[in-house]
């Protein structure tokens, strides 16, 4: 719950540059509830990237979700419906890493104590992006510095991930496209023509292979 | 960005999150993925963030200033590789970036 409020801060100080009150910075946080994500519309948003092109790229990094719903689906399968969704629905990186390890390895481990995880980092994301609103504004700090909390953030996840010669090519295709689009002017689709290159050429190569 | 839009923009994306987080669990309760979508999906994460990276790191316009402010992010991501390598910690990842990268600047 510390790591959350050492993003959630810069988040919220982010989120208070694009134009977004305390309250609605709680309101999304609490709700959306992707780190990632809410610091991706502020970058994209002070880029000048159209709207739509935002909301497909965050909708596009967030659908990693889809493989953490999938991983839990043999835990859930006795779980009441309104416990299943309150518990899918505030999943996040971190929370997933724990609670899957915890049902894999911990026999007491059950659906109310795993949401209960998820809510409690939920409630201390949530109040920290409140906070880093309020203050964003008296702090002052210039927006090229908290924004790079997110990059590093994605370069964090980025080495996390299981180095095979497919993710590495998968990268490797994503960011070279991501440089072409933006070397010739499309910074706007940049990223998500970037990703779907990447998965496109993972693809490729496992049919091949 | 209207304030219509700004909710349009917030409804979509908390929907498209939604149905990323929830539907799976619900349609796979005691079902398995099949191997080739499961490994389309896993494909996922390694593209989204590395496009989100290069996106940051590369900026057309940052080469005109001379080549240290086009560096300046790069150095900085570097260090955070190391750190990323070593700890694995989003928390010590962002708080070494943000720290070197203000320190760069002041250079």
């Amino acid at each position: 719950m510390g790591g959350y409020v050492a993003i959630g801060v810069p988040c919220g100080i982010l989120e208070s540059q694009v134009g977004v009150d305390p309250l609605m910075s709680f309101l999304v946080s609490a709700t959306f509830y992707s780190g990632a994500g809410q610091f991706m519309v502020c970058n994209l948003l002070m880029a000048g990237v159209p709207l739509a092109s935002v909301a497909a790229s965050v909708s596009l990094v967030n659908a990693r979700q889809v493989l953490y719903s999938a991983a839990f689906s043999p835990y859930f399968s006795h779980v009441r419906k309104g416990l299943t969704f309150l518990f899918s629905a505030t999943v996040t990186d971190e929370s997933f890493g724990v609670n899957l390890a915890r049902f894999a390895n911990d026999e007491g481990w059950t659906a109310g104590l795993a949401t209960l995880v998820n809510l409690l980092c939920m409630t201390s994301w949530s109040l920290s992006n409140l906070v880093g609103c309020a203050v964003g504004g008296l702090l002052g700090i210039p927006v090229a510095i908290s924004s790079f909390a997110m990059t590093s953030i994605f370069i964090c996840l980025l080495v996390c991930q299981p180095r095979t010669r497919t993710s590495v090519l998968v990268a490797a295709v994503a960011a070279l496209v991501v440089c072409l689009c933006k070397a010739v002017g499309l910074a706007g689709p940049a990223i998500l023509v970037g990703a779907c290159s990447g998965v496109a050429a993972g693809i490729a190569r496992e049919a091949l292979s | 960005m209207s304030r219509g839009d700004a909710l349009t923009l917030y409804a979509v994306c908390l929907a498209a999150m939604l149905a990323c987080r929830c539907v799976p669990i619900f349609l796979l309760k005691g079902h398995e993925l099949s191997g080739r979508l499961s490994s389309a999906l896993g494909l996922i994460p390694a593209a989204a963030f590395s496009a989100l990276v290069a996106n940051d790191l590369f900026k057309p316009e940052a080469f005109a200033q001379g080549p240290w402010p086009a560096a300046v992010p790069l150095v900085a991501a570097g260090v955070v590789v190391l750190v990323g390598v070593r700890t694995r910690s989003l928390v010590w990842c962002a708080l070494a970036g943000v720290g070197c990268y203000a320190l760069l600047l002041c250079l």
